[in-house]
């Protein structure tokens, strides 16, 4: 199981407002008959999320990987966000990845 | 080399019959050979609508070309379509050749080419290509040359593809936060370039807002081109919260190499990721091995890792606590109660639970430590429900109460709790309690749905009229339709008129029943409040109305023998038989000329199922024994398994078990193998009353219940032990205690009696004989059957030679001796003189 907070792109102490408009962003953008398997993973994190009781009961009762989860988030992170910059090759690279996806969709 | 077409045209031939050919090449979409027909034709003509076709061949052929991904020569077909304006046939299908044919300058070239005035392409096909075009004049290595004749609105194109694409090399390059923002004013936000000053905008704002980034980056829908790269901008931006090795792994390389780039990331971060999913696939104990032999990582975020593995492997805590420190009373406790989970360990699961929730409350008073106790007490519930080894060593009762109760105590807020209370009270018939919930939670919360429709219940339960009635206005006032609290309130009207009328108070009664009327909506109307108001009408004296209400409410009733039979019950319940009501016999006669149908039949079961009926037994029996003939039709009908079940217990409870039998030998001469009908037809012949199965049928029945559980159909295994234990809904005898054989066996009957144990000895029973004669020898078997037999319900009736006697005799069959004629006789005759 994923960490929950990270699956919905929410901290810790998001409140129930936050989580609800975060998971319904995500779920326009990634509605159940286009994407099924990650509408799936968003409604299950948004089920674990939705109030503060829930957040309590998942923090409590469940020996989460999602405590793995968070570490592999904090190994990335470790380095100091948004210093540097990217190549123009990278961005080429992404720029055209985008362009590909269109054409072949 | 080019294989000679099937249909080359021959000069000679009539131009007529060349444009047929062609037009049918087109038509079957063999393009090739359109094209070969249409080209000579349009050379001798320039005909339109003729060149139109050459298009539509040369589009055909080329989404031929393109589907076998030959996107190169596809492109070239396509540009033999190129009109004077410089659009081609198909500008989608050209363009994506020319991209995946790596073709993106000439794509871009295209492109602007093609934005230059109205009309050159259709609105539609030009709002579509617009974030295609600017995502790829961002991209190419080189803005391709303004064309000569070049309208004003390419100028505006190359103006913002140029300033975008100044933006981005000056965030590339390192240009500062100023700098970058007067460039990306160049870009305008109403334009096909506005994702990539909302991407750079959000790379370079300082201080970051990450919800309005957020906000800012959704509007990059999916199907954009500049999706990849929202992606990555996120997965930088706002990666803290987002990103994790799972979500790291989804990313494309390219997107990993920017968020790398962007963040600065040590190449160390993700081959760490890579061995932590090698360690956890080697189980917990591997991957806690790996995780304490990190001293780079982030030490909370280890521990917390660790922490959460131990459940699975407890017996590290003690290398836990030396690496991290001694764990806090609370995480002991948590990480005990889901070990013991874990293993099916129920009993410690809630002495640790419980002494975590007791380590909350410990450490202080705070909405967090309330609620998280609550949390626990919860799960305690739930758990209690599913393993009955939860019952506390101080719980006395039902400990799904007692720890739904703690959680009310300390979590009093939480109303779908508070439900769960209310439910098990009620279902555990704790009354006081019950009513006593229900009436703190309405005050509590006056406006929920669920607990006004429990209060209703409570009221109705409590046959507190006003109460309930109050309750059903306030909870229609939030739901106007709820049929369910509109019909409940009809009925204890219903049900109050119903008193007034056995009172012989009419006119009470038909007020009961107007006030009963403003439940009713005008799409819903009541079958039963229009059969009740016609029958009190009835009695004083409004005759025309009554037969109105009568006939509309048998109507809505189901019409027929199931509507008559409703009014015809509802006038005994109401005591309103006589006189003017003798009509309603007679039309419930009539109606029984009608052969029956499935769903007639299962009316009169619901109608019979209603407490009011099911109270008044022998008011339905005799109504039920009026429609023997009419129902015994229905007896070969194709019921399901389902319909038969309600059906038969219906038909038991009333005692009809001559019907039961017909329908129950019906159905196994239709299905032999199903063992329900079996069930029903030992039921039937018992009259529901397990006192009176024989050895076969009770060996039976438990062999019947060891396959329902076998198949794991618990309901019929549930159904079948009831039956046995004499307390079974299907049994007449429930409540009774159990029958012995009458006082005084006459001969005759003893015999029968034994005749029948010999002739019905089942298979199992001779081979438990068998087994225990060979066991303990024959004359401790007969012993130990005599004594049997004894504490059997036909022991206190039997002497104890009989006893003895017929023990003798079932050991001799089961041992082969068997039975003849003679041999009957002759025991018999032994019997007798017994």
């Amino acid at each position: 199981m994923r960490d929950p907070f990270t699956v919905l792109g929410v901290a810790e102490d998001a409140g129930d407002t936050e989580i609800r408009r975060r998971y319904l962003a995500l779920v326009r953008d990634f509605p159940p008959d286009r994407a099924p398997d990650r509408f799936r993973e968003y409604r299950a994190a948004y089920d674990a999320l939705s109030d503060e009781r829930k957040r309590l009961e998942t923090k409590l009762l469940h020996t989460n990987a999602a405590a793995l989860s968070r570490l592999s988030a904090a190994a990335l992170h470790a380095a100091s966000p948004g210093s540097a910059r990217a190549t123009k090759r990278t961005v080429a690279a992404l720029l055209n990845e985008g362009i590909m996806r269109t054409v072949t969709d | 080399m080019n294989k000679p077409l099937r249909c080359a045209p021959a000069p000679s031939v009539p131009i007529g019959i060349q444009i047929a050919r062609a037009g049918e090449a087109l038509r079957q979409e063999r393009f090739k050979e359109a094209i070969e027909l249409f080209k000579p034709l349009i050379r001798q003509d320039p005909r339109p609508e003729w060149k139109a076709s050459l298009a539509d061949a040369y589009r055909g052929r080329a989404r031929a070309m393109a589907a076998k991904k030959m996107f190169k020569e596809a492109a070239m077909v396509l540009e033999n379509t190129i009109a004077p304006d410089g659009t081609v046939r198909d500008p989608r299908l050209y363009l994506t050749c020319l991209i995946r044919d790596g073709q993106q300058p000439k794509a871009a070239a295209y492109l602007l080419r093609c934005f230059g005035g109205d009309g050159v392409l259709p609105a539609t096909e030009r709002a579509a290509l617009e974030d295609l075009a600017a995502s790829l004049l961002v991209a190419v290595p080189q803005l391709p040359e303004a064309s000569r004749a070049a309208p004003s609105e390419p100028s505006r194109w190359r103006e913002l593809a140029a300033a975008s694409r100044e933006a981005l090399a000056g965030w590339i390059n390192g240009a500062s936060a100023e700098e970058m923002d007067r460039q990306l004013n160049r870009i305008s936000l109403r334009s096909a370039f506005r994702p990539l000053r909302l991407l750079l905008k959000s790379l370079t704002s300082i201080p970051r807002d990450d919800e309005r980034t957020r906000h800012l980056l959704e509007t990059i829908h999916p199907g954009s081109p500049f999706y990849p790269f929202r992606q990555a901008v996120e997965a930088t931006v706002l990666g803290e919260r987002v990103l994790d090795a799972y979500a790291w792994e989804q990313l494309t390389p390219a997107q990993q190499a920017f968020v790398a780039e962007t963040r600065g990331l040590p190449v160390a971060a993700s081959q760490f990721l890579a061995r932590l999913s090698e360690a956890a696939q080697g189980g917990p104990a591997v991957l806690f091995g790996y995780l304490t032999k990190q001293p780079d990582l982030p030490r909370a975020e280890v521990r917390n890792a660790c922490l959460n593995l131990l459940p699975q492997i407890p017996d590290r805590l003690p290398q836990f606590e030396k690496s991290f420190g001694p764990l806090s009373d609370l995480e002991r406790h948590r990480v005990k109660a889901l070990a013991a989970e874990a293993r099916n360990d129920w009993e410690v699961a809630e002495r640790s639970w419980r002494a975590a929730a007791a380590a909350i409350a410990d450490g202080g008073t705070d909405r967090q430590a309330m609620l998280s106790q609550g949390v626990i007490y919860r799960h305690l519930a739930h758990l209690a429900i599913m393993h009955p080894e939860i019952e506390g060593e101080d719980i006395f009762g039902d400990p799904v109460i007692f720890y739904l109760e703690r959680c009310y105590t300390v979590d009093p807020e939480h109303i779908p709790t508070l439900l769960e209370l209310i439910g098990r009270y009620r279902k555990e018939l704790q009354l006081k309690d019950w009513h006593r919930l229900v009436d703190e939670a309405v005050q509590r919360f006056p406006d929920d749905s669920q607990v006004l429709l429990q209060a209703t219940e409570s009221a109705v339960a409590r046959k507190a009229y006003k109460m309930a009635a109050g309750f059903a206005r306030r909870l229609l006032k939030i739901n106007s339709i709820n049929p369910g609290v509109r019909r409940q309130m009809i009925e204890l009207q219903v049900a109050h008129a119903r008193k007034q009328m056995r009172a012989k108070r009419p006119d009470l009664a038909a007020k009961e029943l107007s006030a009963a009327a403003e439940w009713e909506r005008p799409d819903a109307p009541s079958a039963l409040l229009r059969i009740a108001r016609g029958l009190v009408s009835l009695q004083t004296g409004a005759k025309e109305q009554a037969e109105v209400w009568l006939r509309e409410g048998v109507e809505l009733a189901g019409g027929g023998v199931a509507g008559w039979f409703q009014a015809q019950l509802e006038a005994e319940l109401m005591n309103a038989t006589g006189g003017d009501a003798g009509w309603l016999r007679q039309e419930l006669v009539r109606a029984r000329e009608t052969p029956p149908t499935e769903e007639s039949v299962m009316t009169i079961v619901s109608a019979v199922g209603r407490p009011e009926a099911v109270e008044n037994k022998r008011v339905v029996a005799g109504l039920l024994l009026g429609l023997r003939a009419w129902l015994l039709q229905a007896a070969s009908f194709n019921w399901s398994e389902a319909e038969f079940q309600a059906l038969a217990e219906t038909l038991a409870r009333f005692d009809a078990f001559d019907l039961l039998q017909e329908y129950a030998r019906a159905a196994r001469r239709r299905d032999p193998a199903n063992p329900a009908w079996r069930f029903y037809d030992i039921v039937a012949r018992t009259k529901g009353n397990a006192d009176r199965l024989s050895m076969a049928e009770t060996d039976d029945l438990f062999e019947m219940a060891e396959a329902a559980a076998r198949r794991e159909d618990f309901h019929a295994a549930k159904r079948i032990e009831r039956f046995l234990d004499g307390n079974g809904r299907v049994s007449a005898g429930r409540g009774r205690a159990a029958v012995a054989l009458p006082d005084t066996i006459d001969d005759d009957e003893m015999a029968a009696l034994f005749m029948a144990m010999m002739d019905e000895m089942p298979k199992g029973s001779a081979d438990s004989l068998r087994g225990l004669v060979n066991e303990l020898g024959r004359d401790a078997t007969v012993a130990q059957m005599v004594e049997k037999l004894r504490s059997s319900p036909i022991g206190p009736g039997m002497p104890e030679p009989l006893l003895r006697l017929l023990s003798e005799a079932m050991v001799a069959k089961a041992m082969g001796g068997g039975r003849s004629r003679h041999g009957g006789k002759t025991r018999r005759s032994q019997l007798f003189d017994a």
